[in-house]
Parts: structure tokens; C-alpha cells; sequence
């Protein structure tokens, strides 16, 4: 007896949605797309050996070779969950049209909402398992090399006959450069900045032609995207460097059309051993969410009366 | 007509939607520029100073990760003695990630005291020419480092480095007026411990700065004894010596030598500190009294006369005109 035919979620919204999103992960799992993490491994790994000479006492000795794990790791993983968010959203309208699952699928009575909500949350799964993975990675490979480092610090600043509040200081530097709360709200960070792609991709996946158009454009926006705050900027301070009516024009627009990615670069400032809070986090959420549900809904609003 | 009417919809809302985020979003980067987590925008001569890869990566939220990469390159520059291109490359480093305390101190070390070494060294320069650029490296470090501190004024470690480069003997010559430099390393000092970060050494080494600077005897003076009550830690000789020679000063008439014995517990220790710090004469701290007291000891040690410390001839003060002679 199948025990799926009695879940509650059968036939709802969520239901659909729910199959749609496993299917679209399976389908992309099956496209071998995990080997990166091979890839991932080695590069966390390598970045252990990027350990120069130091000049300092013992409070400076490793810190920069924590900071190297932390910024190869975390680029490492912006890099894949940018490009995995947008290729695979890309492919995705494609493909089922390609393979005509799209047919079978808006046969039944599946809303056409359910099905793109379903194919964004399949791409989504997909990059938050790996940004797990990657983050487990991170998270040993540094445990680790912290705990060396730390050890080797002591072992120097006790022959040096330092005190032990002096110690517990270098201690507490040290570990700011550890695996930390920071560190999984960067992680988190890169999360959103991947969601707010993938559901971008999705937007323009509904009336682009090609999967290669998606691409391009998509990285475009990412690209731009870093500018927006300063084309924001422009607007808002307009008239103080004397910019013109169609300069303040042309930046309200930008500022107004494309998302505003400089704010996720607060992983850079968490590499550097800065502290996030979590109001700063949630605000951040909340700007993912909102580009999300903007997106998604624009493409269903596309989407709903699309011909195949 | 009806085939334009979505794509017009759409791009209000998309104006619409960004008009109401907007507001949202500004005061987002407010708050997070007013915390520190927000990088200050790359400068267009950075973005031109970094390859067009790197231009795009860096763009494209990997600010850090460019830096590392850029910290390496400047890694091989240093060995192959390439002291403008560390130079350059630094100063894209520190622009990537100018809150990372690491590029900026060795940034600066790199410059003040690796660069400034070599050229003391290059035979190919004539010794002026070898003199201009020993001094001119040391006060690019100086610079950098204060750039760095502008940057990162709650940072303990940078303006203590700076005090250490303004306080080292090989490296205070390079400035004009010896008692501004050793002014200026006790003011770095005295930040790096209103950090409440520092460690106990930081102000220990603000008063071995302070006693140098002619006319600031009193207040080293009163920094000497506060630090000597506060903690069983600043014992050291070199801060011991320097109490003992500051309150020389201020009471000619003081037993230097018995008042050393108390301190040293015996004789012979008392002789070796005072020892030690006559022969200091690179560090340039002062000696009030010390002649005096090591006569005194060297009496009641028998020391013979040929055998007098100060029988010995003392180790040249620091002094570039003798560094660049050849």
C-alpha cells in the first residue's frame, strides 16, 4: 500500500509543489553536478598552504592563513551557488520543454504557480545541500587548522612569558578568525544571493528562447547587480557633484530595476574576522524573500498564459 | 496592442517593486556601513591597478578572495626584491580589504623595514642615492601603517606597530627630529592601549618611548611609577633602569647605586643592569645619574679600573652618515 496516497498534502498546493521541487533536485543531482565538490574539497584543503612568513609575535602567527580558508572557501562557494543557481534555472524550462515533461505536467491540473514554485525550490534545495556540504567542509578543514594554530600560539606566547590574560586575548583574536556564528550567516549570505539568482534566472527563463540568452543575461545582472548602490547613490545625493537631470534619470532606473547584491558582500567584512549580527542577517533575509517573491510572482505572471 | 500590454505591466511593477525596496535597502547599507560590514566602493584606480579577471571577480562580491590571490603575488614580489611592485600591489591589497590588520602591517614591514634594508645594502647605488631610498621606504611604511590606522583606529596591533617603528634604533633615524619621532611613538602607544585591546607589553613600551623625548622626563616619570604600582608584571630591568634614571633626574642628590642594589637585590645584578643600559647608547636613553652609580658599584665590587665599564668605548649612536660612508 502506498503511504503517499494518505499524506495530508496530497493534492494541495503544497503537495504539488513538494513533488515538483523533488524531482527537480533529483533531476539535477542526476546531472552529476556534486563532483564539484571534489573540486571544493581540494581548494579548502590547498588554501592550508598559503601559510607566509610571519613578521609579528605569536597574536599574528596563523591568522592570515585562517583568513586564506575562510575567503577561498566562502569564494569558492559564492562562484558555484551563483553559477549552479543561474545554469541550472536556466536549463530547467528547457529541458522540460525539450523532454515535453512540461506538456505532462500543465496536463493535469497543476497551477502554473505550483509548477514554477516547484522548479524554484528544486534549484534552490539543490544549491542549499551543497552550500551544506561545502560549509561542513569549511567548517572541519578550519576546526582544525584553529586548533592548530591556537596551539602553536600558546606554545610561543607561554615561552615568551606572557601572562595569561595576555593568552586569553590572543585567544579570543584568534578564535574571531575560527569557525563561528559569522562565519554560518556568511555562508547564509551566499545562500540568499544564490535564491535571489536562481529566481531572477526563472523570471527571464520564461521569455527568454534560449537557455544560453538566460545565462548570459542573468550573469550580467549579477555582474551590475554589485553596482546598483552606487547608482543608487547618484540618485540620492544627485545635484551635490552637479550630475545632470538625465545622469539622476538614468541611475533611478538602475537603482529601481536590478537588485542590490553589494549588500550580501557583508561576507568579505565576516572573512576580515568582523562579527555579523543577527538583526543585520534578518534584514538581509528579508531583502532575499523580497526579491524572491517579486520574481517568482513575475514569472508566473508571465508564465500563466504562455503557448508551448 | 494586447502583446504589449504584460511587458508593460511588468515593468512597472518592476519599478513599483524597487520603488518600495529602495528606501530599505539605503538604510540597510547605512546600517551596515555604520557597523563596519560594509566595504568602502573600489576605487577606479584600483579597479584599473588589478587585470580585468580580477576586475570582475572582485565586482562580483569576491573582494577577499582577490586580496588573498593579490597577497601572494606580492609574496613572490618581496622574494625576487621587487620593492615597487609590493609597493603597488599593497595598495591594491589594502584598498580590496582595508579592514584585514594583517596586509596593513605587512604592507608596512615589507616597506619600513625589508625594502629599507635592502636598499641600506644595494652596492649598485651610490651611498646617497643608497641613503635617499633606505629613508624614503621607511617613511612610505610609516605612511602606510598611519593609512592603515585611519582605516582601523580601534585596531590595538596597528598603532602599536607603528610605535614600534618609530621607537626602533635602526629605523628613528630616518626622521628629522629624534624627539618628535619618539613623541609620536609614545602618542601610538598610548591609543593602542586606550583600545582596551592591547597587550601589557604596549604600555610598558609607551614609557621606554616617553623617557626619550627631552623635556617629557617628568611625565615618564609619573607613567613609570603608576605602571611599577599597578602590577607585579613591569618589573623589567630596562623599565626598572629607566624609574631609576628618571628619578635620578628629578633628585640629583638620590643614591642611584643603593637604590639599584634594592631593587636588583644584590650588588652584582645591580652592576649588570646598569651595565647593560650604559652600553644602550643606540636606543638613545638617557643615563642620568648611571655614571655615577656604576663608579660607585664597581668601588664596592672591586672592579679594576681596566676592567671599568666605562673604561670601555661604547657602541656608535645610531647615525646614517656612518651607515651610508661606503
Amino acid at each position: 500500500m502506498n503511504t503517499a496516497s494518505h499524506t495530508p498534502l496530497k493534492g494541495s498546493h503544497t503537495g504539488r509543489i513538494l513533488v515538483i521541487a523533488t524531482h527537480t533536485f533529483t533531476q539535477l543531482a542526476r546531472m552529476k553536478v556534486f563532483y564539484f565538490l571534489a573540486i571544493f574539497a581540494v581548494i579548502a584543503i590547498a588554501s592550508n598552504f598559503f601559510d607566509l612568513p610571519q613578521h609579528a609575535g605569536p597574536e599574528a602567527l596563523g591568522a592570515n592563513v585562517l583568513r586564506s580558508i575562510k575567503s577561498w572557501s566562502l569564494g569558492a562557494m559564492t562562484l558555484f551557488s551563483v553559477v549552479l543557481s543561474i545554469v541550472a534555472t536556466a536549463l530547467l524550462l528547457p529541458k522540460d520543454v525539450e523532454d515535453r515533461t512540461l506538456y505532462t505536467i500543465l496536463a493535469k491540473p497543476v497551477p502554473r504557480l505550483d509548477y514554477l514554485i516547484g522548479k524554484l525550490l528544486g534549484v534552490l534545495m539543490l544549491v542549499f545541500v551543497s552550500l551544506a556540504l561545502m560549509d561542513v567542509l569549511m567548517t572541519v578543514v578550519l576546526q582544525i587548522r584553529t586548533s592548530m594554530v591556537l596551539e602553536q600560539q600558546e606554545a610561543m606566547a607561554t615561552a615568551m612569558g606572557w601572562t595569561q590574560d595576555a593568552i586569553a586575548s590572543m585567544r579570543v583574536e584568534t578564535l574571531a578568525n575560527g569557525p563561528n556564528g559569522s562565519l554560518q550567516g556568511a555562508v547564509f549570505a551566499v545562500f540568499l544571493r544564490a535564491s535571489i539568482m536562481a529566481s531572477l534566472a526563472l523570471l527571464i527563463s520564461t521569455f527568454s528562447s534560449s537557455t544560453l540568452f538566460t545565462t548570459i543575461v542573468s550573469f550580467l545582472i549579477y555582474f551590475i547587480g554589485h553596482f546598483q548602490a552606487d547608482a543608487r547613490d547618484v540618485y540620492l545625493h544627485a545635484g551635490q557633484a552637479g550630475e545632470g537631470g538625465v545622469a539622476r534619470i538614468a541611475s533611478l532606473l538602475v537603482s529601481l530595476v536590478l537588485p542590490d547584491f553589494q549588500l550580501f558582500n557583508v561576507i568579505d567584512a565576516v572573512i576580515e574576522g568582523q562579527a555579523l549580527p543577527l538583526l543585520m542577517l534578518g534584514k538581509l533575509t528579508l531583502v532575499g524573500l523580497y526579491y524572491a517573491f517579486f520574481f517568482t510572482i513575475a514569472s508566473w505572471f508571465i508564465f500563466a498564459d504562455k503557448e508551448f | 496592442m494586447n502583446y504589449w500590454r504584460k511587458p508593460w505591466i511588468l515593468a512597472l511593477a518592476l519599478l513599483a517593486f524597487g520603488a518600495v525596496r529602495l528606501p530599505f535597502e539605503a538604510g540597510l547599507s547605512r546600517d551596515l556601513r555604520a557597523a563596519g560590514l560594509f566595504p568602502a566602493p573600489m576605487e577606479i584606480s584600483t579597479r584599473e591597478r588589478i587585470d580585468q579577471t580580477s576586475s570582475a571577480v572582485a565586482l562580483g562580491g569576491l573582494r577577499t578572495l582577490v586580496a588573498t590571490f593579490l597577497n601572494l603575488r606580492a609574496y613572490g614580489f618581496f622574494t625576487e626584491k621587487r620593492w615597487a611592485d609590493v609597493a603597488d600591489t599593497f595598495e591594491t591589497i589594502v584598498d580590496l580589504a582595508p579592514r584585514t590588520r594583517y596586509y596593513w602591517e605587512t604592507g608596512s614591514w615589507h616597506l619600513a623595514y625589508n625594502a629599507s634594508s635592502y636598499c641600506m645594502n644595494d652596492s649598485k647605488l651610490p651611498p646617497l642615492r643608497r641613503r635617499e631610498a633606505w629613508r624614503a621606504s621607511i617613511l612610505s611604511g610609516r605612511a602606510f601603517l598611519e593609512r592603515g590606522i585611519r582605516n582601523n583606529p580601534d585596531d590595538w596591533s596597528l598603532h602599536a606597530n607603528l610605535g614600534f617603528l618609530l621607537s626602533d634604533s635602526n629605523k628613528f633615524p630616518a626622521f628629522q627630529d629624534p624627539d618628535k619621532t619618539f613623541a609620536a611613538a609614545a602618542e601610538a602607544y598610548r591609543r593602542s592601549a586606550q583600545t582596551g585591546k592591547a597587550l601589557d607589553y604596549v604600555q610598558r613600551a609607551r614609557f621606554y618611548s616617553l623617557a626619550r623625548v627631552a623635556g617629557r622626563e617628568s611625565e615618564a616619570l609619573a607613567l613609570g611609577r603608576k605602571l611599577y604600582a599597578e602590577s607585579g608584571k613591569n618589573r623589567t630591568p630596562t623599565l626598572l633602569i629607566l624609574l631609576l634614571v628618571l628619578e635620578a633626574r628629578e633628585n640629583p642628590s638620590m643614591d642611584v647605586a643603593g637604590r639599584a642594589v634594592e631593587w636588583f637585590k644584590t650588588p652584582e645584578k645591580a652592576y649588570d643592569a646598569l651595565s647593560g643600559h650604559w652600553q644602550r647608547t643606540r636606543e638613545r636613553f638617557p643615563v642620568y645619574g648611571v655614571a655615577g652609580a656604576i663608579e660607585s658599584l664597581e668601588n664596592s665590587l672591586s672592579v679594576p679600573k681596566e676592567k671599568s665599564i666605562l673604561a670601555k668605548p661604547l657602541p656608535p649612536p645610531p647615525n646614517p652618515d656612518d651607515w651610508f660612508r661606503k
